[in-house]
């Protein structure tokens, strides 16, 4: 039995560097990366899973870290938007975002582009249903959409422009 | 607390104490202890039990798949596509990715969500769950697992540890009506039948179960007898006019509106069950 | 890009930080020993407090400081409301004695982190005596009803006629007058990111230093010094990084919550807001029924407009009627009726206490007006866009003044039309609609169009109190070059997303003959920093018509001293000068011109070299109130807003006749805010508000059960709308500059909240005709649609 006071120790890849923590039993992963490793860049919004602010990559896959417990990422890899965004400058991704404003407020734009992220790489030429059908779990309340969307299809054409695929 | 076995997880429930809570993907439970619903004393987190996340063929057509497998790979698993593709496409409704990454079928499924839309097709696929607890392992039929609103045949010390989901036959159909895409259902209905030969509608296996309109998964016997029935009249319609059901009122919908969705969604999946029928007959 | 700057559809700067997750918002902010606060709320929506023993939450590990109503009466005044309707009934930050809505702040804790100040919470006891409650506004407004002030003896804290011209007059001589009640709904914007605070007491000098997201820092500093009992200036507050407001950011009971708390503990206090609280505690528009009278002659002519507009306030004591009074300033809608009368109840319920969000009561007034619009149309067998363009108010007769007195300042209301129609393909769809009908699918087109107020003035509120106490609207602006010849300029208004550090920029860089890489805009807002007036901060559309004043002023008191100095040095008139390129440039020839540089010499650092009577250094403040603003006049007229864009919206949706459900399928905009100082940013205004307009009319809604229990506080329950349930908004603009502002530009943040909800309901009703159904009511939901189709069906 653990004592909520109790740190138990974890291991694990936060944006490619190997962490080492103590944390209680009821810490989220989201406050952990927020409070605990100053991996700002994650929001919270509603800590009931629905607005999608936390997602975050969890083993390669999107999840909400505001679901997830610090304890359960022993041994994990996770990527929040700091591991997405280059040491300098921007991602293609992020010059899209920027290029299309797809963004007003900001607080949704890291887990829009966690998402975005991962779809691109299953889906390297969604069409526009299907970028919005992959941003549905993601709650936007300044740019109603239609930018984000357009950022990722510019993403997407510029992807494959770079691949010298036709668009 | 984090089991390495099955055996060690089993024995943090053996106390049956209420405040001893299963953490599996957490996607139901985690919004429940962050809104301060729930207050479990201790969490024992399954992720770290090897053996509960495999999906394996069986022998007779159908599969095992581990309690832990994730919706997004019940979507995925070409295993699952091939010889269940009711219950891919069932998972494939579960909320946004983010959510199928994490939760799993034994959550969703000790859960219980009357809107949930696995319990459902489990329940049309006629599949069997294994239970293993204090007192050894036992077999419990998805009929009878699910007893009542978020309620379960589950004991206080037992964990579910897999579904064998027996083969499914090509006639099924899923539909849903959701306020938005990833939501839980406002209502829904899955079908499941063999159409008899020679027969346009009766069928001689028959599987209406409606989610969302009731405090579980609920068969629509009713309208099931009558696609048994040697009625040779018998229409979509018909069938569809005699699905009766005793759903909720909430700030979603009346009960009335579910179960005028329930009607219509039985005659739209049936109609799905049926052509798929007849196109795997024609194939 | 080269200049000129404004206009140009610039990348926003900001966003570069932000699409890295590099943006500073209130919960990233922190301090030494900072403790976390949570509150404890009523879970009654009516009761009286009978004992609050908040000792063990005291003694709980972790927990350093507790506070209760008792103390928050003892240790801070009440809060000054804004619209001081009824003689003053003390509000604290916390409930004393009484809670009036479920949610209700009861007590705080400070503790070592936030879950542990959730556990403490738990312990604190209270008794309660629960009251009777009442959530329905005409409930609170009969005799006999539960009161939540048994001391004003009413619900009601405003009820008043105003009347322009002879109404009844117009009524009896009309050809006919159409009747109809609009219900509309509860609802709130909900920014992503929740409320929040941080403050921290300085014993050292008896004064607090604050960070919020709170978007009006100008009033709420004077309410904290007020409460507090601290000179202004010993309070210090900033603003981060805010994740939207849209009007909901604003609960300065909050602040004071974390500063008792913090002088109590002697460490900061930071309390971040969590959804469930936002939902259920921070502020709602009000919800409300309109009965509306709208005489008319057979070819359509409007002749006059009566509205009876029951507002619920739920326990709003800071702002009640604000919703009414800006719905009085919209009425007309961009039409021209020559007789107006406006009937208004505010009234208090024990629900969530009303308050700003994207529109405050425009979308209600616009749905009002938008569904007779449509509903006479089709009475008098017109199309629905005949019927608005036989009615707007003309370029022509611009500037034009609404009978209770608001002033249309420019604009072509049936140009705006026409375009929408065309750009949507009216015709094309027209055709397409029958076409579908014959397959069975049930399309319909709605249109909606609406005038979008700018600025404020808060004479208005003189309407309800009976005496001007604030008045106008004014904003303050900094600019200085410095010493280096870059720009740096900070402002009062505090921004949410709409893109200032970039646009401000423009607008200064144009103003100085620079790039706007030169300048550079203070993020946030500081009250030591940034200069601020009482009625600083973002509301109402003001930063076009208010904030630019202020920028351009500023901007041009430096450009001027540019001008000043650079004419000393080359013996030439000021008024000579042009500013170009980082340089004063002597017009005509080129080649004589000082660098900027050399002038900052001279002003910072050769200060012997200045002109007789010249200061150093080159800044300048300038506070600015728009000159639209004035008093009520004798008759009740006022211009509540100074100007005025519009916009229509053309929609297209099916509705599946057996389920009830609606999908947009098609949704066209085409506004006109004036001069566009940056289009990329006000294309994405475009599109954000009007995806509200779009969740307003068919997904959110805040319900209550009849004991005041608010029944969708989650996401999962209160329903926003995502990338799926929104088609793309199309966009095209027209362009007529207000005369009356710095730089011609007008409002667009609100945009199409206003007309949304209306343009969607005219679609729903359009694609229902052959169900004679007449939509009344928000939001749309396909239950309601179901409905709507049986009931026909049966009769």
């Amino acid at each position: 039995m653990i004592e909520p006071a109790e740190r138990m120790a974890i291991r694990l890849t936060v944006n490619g560097r190997e962490i080492a923590r103590e944390v209680t039993a009821r810490r989220s992963l989201a406050d952990f990366l927020r409070d605990d490793l100053m991996l700002t860049g994650t929001h919270v919004g509603c800590e009931h899973g629905v607005c999608g602010a936390c997602t975050v990559l969890v083993d390669g896959r999107s999840a909400r870290s505001c679901l997830l417990f610090a304890v359960q990422l022993d041994g994990a890899t996770v990527t929040t938007i700091e591991g997405l965004t280059p040491p300098t400058g921007l991602s293609p991704l992020q010059q899209a975002f920027c290029d299309r404003h797809a963004m007003q407020c900001g607080f949704c734009t890291p887990g829009m582009i966690v998402v975005s992220t991962e779809l691109l790489e299953k889906n390297p030429a969604p069409t526009a249903g299907e970028i919005r059908e992959a941003l549905a779990g993601q709650f936007c309340m300044c740019t109603g959409y239609v930018n984000i969307v357009k950022a990722v299809e510019q993403a997407a054409a510029t992807a494959r422009g770079a691949r010298g695929e036709a668009s | 607390m984090r089991p390495h076995t099955l055996a060690d997880a089993v024995e943090l429930l053996s106390g049956g104490d209420p405040d001893v809570k299963i953490l599996a993907g957490g996607q139901s439970l985690v919004p429940m202890l962050n809104l301060r619903l729930l207050r479990p004393a201790v969490l024992v987190d399954l992720n770290g039990v090897p053996g509960l996340d495999t999906i394996a063929p069986d022998a007779g057509g159908g599969l095992t798949i581990g309690a832990l497998v994730r919706h997004a790979d019940l979507t995925a698993a070409p295993l699952v596509i091939e010889r269940a593709p009711l219950l891919a496409k069932a998972a494939r409704h579960v909320g946004h990715a983010a959510i199928r990454h994490r939760g799993t079928l034994g959550g969703s499924l000790a859960h219980a969500d009357p809107a949930a839309e696995l319990p459902a097709a489990l329940v049309a696929l006629d599949a069997r769950f294994v239970l293993e607890g204090g007192k050894g392992r036992r077999h419990v039929s998805a009929a009878d697992f699910f007893q009542g609103l978020l309620t379960t045949a589950l004991g206080p010390d037992e964990i579910l540890v897999e579904a064998h989901v027996p083969p499914q036959g090509p006639g099924w159909g899923f539909a849903e009506i959701v306020r938005r895409s990833g939501d839980f259902a406002v209502a829904g209905v899955i079908a499941h039948v063999r159409r008899r030969p020679g027969s346009a509608v009766r069928c001689d296996v028959a599987r209406l179960v409606g989610f969302g309109v009731g405090d579980r998964p609920v068969r629509f016997r009713a309208a099931e007898d009558l696609l048994l029935s040697d009625d040779d009249g018998l229409s979509i319609a018909r069938v569809a006019g005699a699905v009766a059901c005793d759903p909720p009122d909430d700030v979603h919908a009346s009960a009335d509106y579910r179960r005028h969705l329930a009607r219509i969604l039985t005659g739209d999946v049936l109609g799905h069950a049926l052509e798929r029928t007849e196109g795997a007959r024609r194939s | 890009m080269s200049g000129p700057w404004v206009g140009a559809p610039l990348p926003v700067k900001e966003d570069v930080r932000l699409v890295a997750g590099r943006g500073r918002f209130i919960d990233d902010l922190g301090l030494p020993g900072m403790l976390h606060a949570a509150v404890l709320r009523s879970p009654h929506a009516h009761a009286r407090i009978r004992s609050i023993d908040a000792r063990p939450a005291l003694a709980y590990p972790g927990v350093t400081a507790v506070i209760t109503g008792a103390d928050a009466a003892r240790l801070s005044g009440p809060i000054r409301p804004l619209i001081p309707t009824t003689a003053a009934v003390p509000d604290y930050c916390l409930a004393v004695d009484v809670v009036r809505y479920v949610g209700e702040p009861v007590a705080a804790v400070a503790a070592m982190d936030r879950a542990t100040a959730e556990d403490a919470l738990e312990l604190i006891r209270v008794e309660y005596e629960a009251l009777p409650a009442v959530v329905d506004p005409y409930e609170a407004m009969r005799p006999g009803a539960p009161l939540l002030y048994p001391e004003l003896g009413t619900n009601v804290v405003w009820h008043d006629t105003l009347s322009y011209g002879d109404v009844d007059a117009a009524m009896a001589r009309a050809d006919g007058v159409l009747r109809e009640r609009f219900v509309i709904q509860r609802y709130a914007s909900t920014p992503l990111e929740t409320f929040g605070a941080m403050a921290a007491y300085d014993p050292g000098t008896d004064g607090f230093e604050f960070w919020t997201n709170d978007q009006r820092p100008g009033l709420t500093i004077s309410i904290l010094a007020a409460s507090l009992g601290v000179p202004q200036s010993r309070l210090r507050l900033s603003c981060p990084d805010i994740g939207g407001a849209f009007g909901n950011k604003r609960r300065p009971a909050y602040l004071l919550i974390c500063a008792l708390l913090s002088r109590g503990a002697g460490r900061p206090v930071k309390w971040i807001e969590d959804r469930v609280e936002n939902l259920t505690a921070l502020m709602h528009a009000c919800n409300g029924v309109m009965d509306v009278e709208l005489a008319y002659r057979d070819d359509g002519t409007l002749l006059a407009l009566g509205v009876r507009d029951v507002a619920d306030e739920g326990k709003n004591l800071l702002t009640p009627t604000q919703h009414n009074l800006i719905k009085l300033g919209n009425i007309a809608n961009g039409y021209r009726i020559p007789a107006i009368r406006y009937e208004a109840w505010s009234v208090l319920t024990n629900k969530c206490p009303s308050g700003a969000n994207r529109g405050i009561g425009k979308p209600f007034m616009c749905f009002a007006v938008e569904r007779s619009m449509a509903i006479l149309a089709r009475r008098l067998g017109l199309d629905p866009a005949e019927l608005r363009l036989r009615n707007y108010v003309t370029a022509a007769e611009m500037p034009y003044t609404t009978p209770p007195g608001a002033q249309y300042d420019s604009g072509d209301y049936p140009a705006t039309l026409h375009t929408a129609l065309e750009r949507f393909d009216y015709a094309g769809w027209r055709a397409e609609q029958s076409r579908a009908r014959q397959e069975g699918r049930l399309l319909g087109i709605g249109i909606a169009t609406s005038v979008e107020p700018a600025g404020t003035n808060l004479a208005s509120y003189e309407l309800v109190t009976g005496r001007r106490s604030v008045s106008g609207s004014a904003e303050a602006a900094m600019v200085r070059m410095e010493p280096d010849g870059n720009v740096r300029v900070a402002i009062g208004d505090p921004a949410s997303g709409q893109g200032y550090e970039t646009v401000i920029a423009q607008i200064v860089a144009d103003e100085l003959g620079l790039v706007p890489e030169a300048v550079s805009v203070a993020r946030g807002f500081d009250s030591s920093v940034s200069p601020w007036l009482y009625l600083s901060g973002n509301y109402s559309n003001k930063f076009s018509v208010t904030d630019v004043g202020a920028i351009v002023g500023a901007a041009r008191l430096v450009a001027d001293k540019l001008r000043r100095l650079a004419g000393h040095r080359l013996e030439i008139a000021p008024a000579d000068l042009d500013l170009r390129d980082g340089a004063v440039v002597v017009r005509g020839a080129p080649d004589r011109r000082v660098a900027f540089a050399e002038l900052c010499r001279t002003a910072y650092a050769d200060v012997l070299g200045l002109p007789p009577g010249e200061a150093p250094g080159l800044e300048a403040h300038h506070a600015y109130q728009n000159p639209l603003a004035a008093p009520v006049d004798a008759d009740r007229r006022v211009r509540s807003q100074l100007v005025f864009s519009n916009a229509a919206h053309c929609c297209l949706v099916e509705v599946h006749p057996r389920t009830g459900v609606v999908t947009v399928l098609k949704y066209v905009v085409v506004h006109d805010c004036g001069r566009e100082l940056n289009p990329l940013i006000v294309e994405g205004m475009v599109h954000g508000s009007t995806v509200h307009g779009i969740g307003a009319a068919l997904l959110e809604e805040f319900r209550y059960d009849e004991q005041g229990q608010l029944l969708t506080a989650t996401f999962l329950d209160y329903l926003k709308p995502t990338a799926t349930d929104v088609p793309e908004i199309e966009v095209d603009r027209l362009e007529h500059p207000s005369p009356f502002t710095a730089l011609g530009a007008k409002g667009v943040g609100e945009g199409g909240a206003i007309p949304g909800p209306a343009a969607v309901a005219n679609a729903v009703e359009d694609a229902l005709s052959a169900f004679g159904v007449t939509v009344r009511e928000l939001p749309i939901t396909p239950e309601r649609v179901w409905r709507w189709i049986v009931r026909d069906q049966k009769s």
